[in-house]
């Protein structure tokens, strides 16, 4: 008797939970209500580049809905962000999986547009095949692997809907070949000794940076790649300095870096690291490493993730995003390149008067509008370019831990706030 | 030669910590407790929570951390583990599926930032022949052996640890003698999963706290665990320094790639020569016969 009751209980709870469902299901929209412009938000959100990137767009969001909305067609709509957690950055997650999680999130949210796209350029690579299926514009802002715009060149019918504004791993090892040119010039060094994750865009960006100094004569006296999980880089560090290195690029986007630069001051390895080392720009890192993160040279992948002195909109984002969340940008990518990706979007829509996907496609081809990381243009390769000038191209910046405790933009050097120093046992 | 040897020293100690608690755990109770990654990260986060979000001192943070992930080891034996006791298959995916849980509500709960770094014990370094090494890293190597050897005295000289081992080699025989085999099996638990917490407030210092080292620390504890025997403690002590220097010697001269590979390797040579590891017990009968 006792288990029939609990199964009519049950029965009962469960006739009403649907009933409450299909009732709000049918309700009439209250007169006057508009459809929304679903942007779809589908990347890694377990992980601060995720969330950053989740927070720069909702930014964008609320302000373009607290301004009325998205003009389509001479309607104003207001636009709705639907994101999805694809874990792509998740060790051993399937790249199947992540793909699952994004053509759920095309499927059940019918979204116009997708913004800021997977973090993990492997699966970033193999989503593309699902904006081709589905016509789905989309902006990328995470994944950096070049092998983007090679897709969309040489396959420019199937890949048409892809488009980014992060920057990439050839920018990056540019922009790192820059600085380590300056770094010879000024301080004598030629030897490099680059540590990166075993991950498609490090690599790209350290073989770009490599390339890049050979051919100014420098030296590249090994190199360490370190898979992920790896908590101890006391080896590398000591080959780095038997070999003789000067500077060590790093390129690194997971936690475990943090290690790595603790370590390389306990060791007081001579040689300057340089590059991507997201938790160092946390404002409390100079004190969670009792000072040991002085004299570090981290690379910001887009203006306004870090603010540029001549970049007044990146201030401006900078700003907002604190006022916003509360706290700064955290690592050193996504969040400004996720915000302005919304706008550009919405301009994209509004230029094309309708959410027909080769309309917008079209229509992104022809953006040209100033951002939080600067000139945002597309190339035939549906990719933002990175420079030195906001006025002309997207920006990326390097700053520096300085004494007593402040982060420094050091290059480029037309924006420099300070000169760059060398840490007391780097000579 | 001499940083190689000393950082495998580090390293092998650091992984001996990793495992301790699950070898204990599963030594004693036959407890594969697979949320050993779960609660060291839960460990970690307690820490931090408590000390900057709450204004404790460091210490009593870690100590009250530590208490806490014990009692949680308790409760997951007495609400669950204690329903499926005998059916390994069902403890397994139990205490598996607790650490997912545990782990993926850290990260719901914010466990994604770069800020919760829980703070070094000692600022500053010192030279250890010729080699500078952080105070961090030298406690950790203090205080891993004298958990080792403070975890051999415990089993070999108190009332609670010789009872532990008479439930570990015979349970039947155990219960003859008045020895309450269920109490010592969450007791069991209860100080893995408190092994486990010390474990993470000594290490976590080293880096960012994150949810994925929940995930590499379970692969870590079952890799010496396996090559060790799982029940051994002395198993446990020698193949931490196989693994830590296998590693560290990879590392250096073969090329750091290898470093995860060395623990997945020794695994499967260890399950193919001797599957009940290097000084395991466990189903040496079936071995031999």
């Amino acid at each position: 008797m006792k288990g029939n009751t609990i199964k009519v209980v049950c029965a009962g709870l469960i006739a009403l939970l649907l009933a409450i469902s299909l009732m709000c299901a049918c309700a009439p929209k209250p007169k006057g209500a508009v459809e929304p412009v679903v942007f779809g938000l589908p990347t890694s959100l377990g992980y601060w580049f995720g969330v950053g990137a989740l927070n720069g767009a909702t930014m964008a969001v609320e302000e373009i809905n607290a301004a009325g909305g998205i003009n389509v067609g001479g309607i104003k709509r207001p636009i709705k962000l639907e994101s999805i957690d694809t874990r792509d950055s998740a060790p051993g997650v399937p790249t199947a999986d992540s793909l699952l999680a994004i053509e759920k999130l095309i499927l059940e949210k019918k979204p116009a547009a997708l913004v800021v796209a997977p973090n993990r350029s492997e699966v970033m690579l193999a989503a593309l095949d699902l904006n081709a299926k589905y016509k789905m514009p989309q902006i990328g802002t995470l994944a950096k692997t070049p092998a983007f715009q090679t897709k969309v060149t040489e396959s420019y019918d199937k890949y048409k809907y892809c488009f980014r504004i992060t920057t990439t791993s050839i920018y990056m090892g540019d922009y790192h070949v820059a600085l380590c040119k300056y770094l010879g010039e000024k301080f004598g060094f030629n030897k490099v000794f680059p540590i990166l994750q075993d991950v498609l865009w490090a690599r790209g960006t350290a073989d770009a940076t490599t390339k890049g100094l050979e051919a100014l004569g420098w030296k590249k006296v090994g190199e360490a790649v370190i898979p992920l999980g790896v908590t101890d880089f006391s080896m590398p560090l000591l080959k780095a300095k038997d070999a003789g290195a000067q500077v060590i690029p790093i390129f690194f986007d997971m936690p475990e870096v943090a290690q790595l630069i603790d370590q390389w001051a306990t060791m007081q390895i001579p040689a300057m690291p340089v590059g991507v080392v997201g938790p160092l720009l946390d404002p409390a890192a100079w004190e969670s490493y009792h000072g040991k993160v002085e004299g570090v040279i981290l690379h910001i992948c887009e203006a306004g993730v870090w603010p540029a002195p001549n970049l007044p909109k990146s201030k401006e984002f900078f700003n907002s995003y604190v006022k916003r969340w509360g706290k700064e940008p955290e690592g050193i990518a996504g969040q400004s390149p996720s915000y302005d990706a919304v706008y550009v979007m919405k301009d994209a829509i509004e230029r094309a008067g309708t959410l027909d996907p080769d309309a917008i496609v079209s229509a992104l081809e022809k953006t040209d509008m100033k951002g939080a990381i600067g000139r945002i243009r597309f190339g035939k390769d549906h990719q933002a370019p990175y420079g030195y000038d906001p006025k002309e191209t997207a920006l990326g910046l390097f700053v520096q831990w300085q004494k007593p405790g402040n982060k420094k933009v050091v290059f480029p050097l037309p924006i420099a706030e300070a000169n760059i120093v060398l840490p007391a046992w780097v000579k | 030669m001499g940083a190689v040897l000393v950082y495998g020293l580090i390293n092998s100690v650091i992984l001996a910590l990793t495992a301790i608690g699950f070898s204990l755990t599963f030594g004693i109770s036959g407890v594969a407790n697979l949320a050993h990654g779960g609660l060291y990260i839960l460990a970690g986060y307690l820490t931090w929570q408590l000390f900057i979000h709450l204004g404790l001192p460091y210490a009593l943070a870690a100590v009250l951390a530590v208490i806490i992930c014990g009692v949680i080891g308790a409760l997951i034996y007495r609400l669950v583990l204690l329903r499926v006791r005998g059916l390994m298959l069902s403890e397994v995916i139990a205490t598996f599926g607790l650490g997912i849980a545990i782990l993926e509500a850290l990260r719901w709960a914010g466990l994604i930032s770069y800020k919760y770094k829980l703070p070094a014990f000692i600022k500053g370094g010192l030279q250890i022949g010729g080699v500078a090494v952080d105070y961090q890293r030298f406690l950790a190597v203090i205080i891993g052996l004298l958990l080792v050897a403070g975890l051999w005295f415990f089993t070999h000289r108190t009332k609670i640890g010789l009872a532990f081992r008479g439930i570990a080699q015979n349970e039947r025989t155990a219960l003859a003698y008045g020895i309450e085999s269920d109490q010592a099996a969450m007791l069991s638990v209860a100080f893995g999963s408190a092994l486990a917490a010390v474990a993470a407030i000594i290490i976590l210092p080293l880096g960012v706290t994150t949810v994925d080292i929940g995930y590499e620390i379970l692969i870590i504890a079952f890799a010496v665990g396996i090559v060790g025997g799982l029940e051994s403690t002395l198993g446990i002590v020698v193949a931490a320094f196989l693994l830590g220097y296998s590693q560290t010697f990879a590392a250096m001269y073969i090329g750091t790639h290898w470093i995860m590979i060395v623990n997945l390797i020794a695994i499967v040579l260890v399950l193919i020569i001797k599957p009940s590891g290097l000084f395991g017990k466990f189903k040496e009968l079936e071995e031999r016969v």
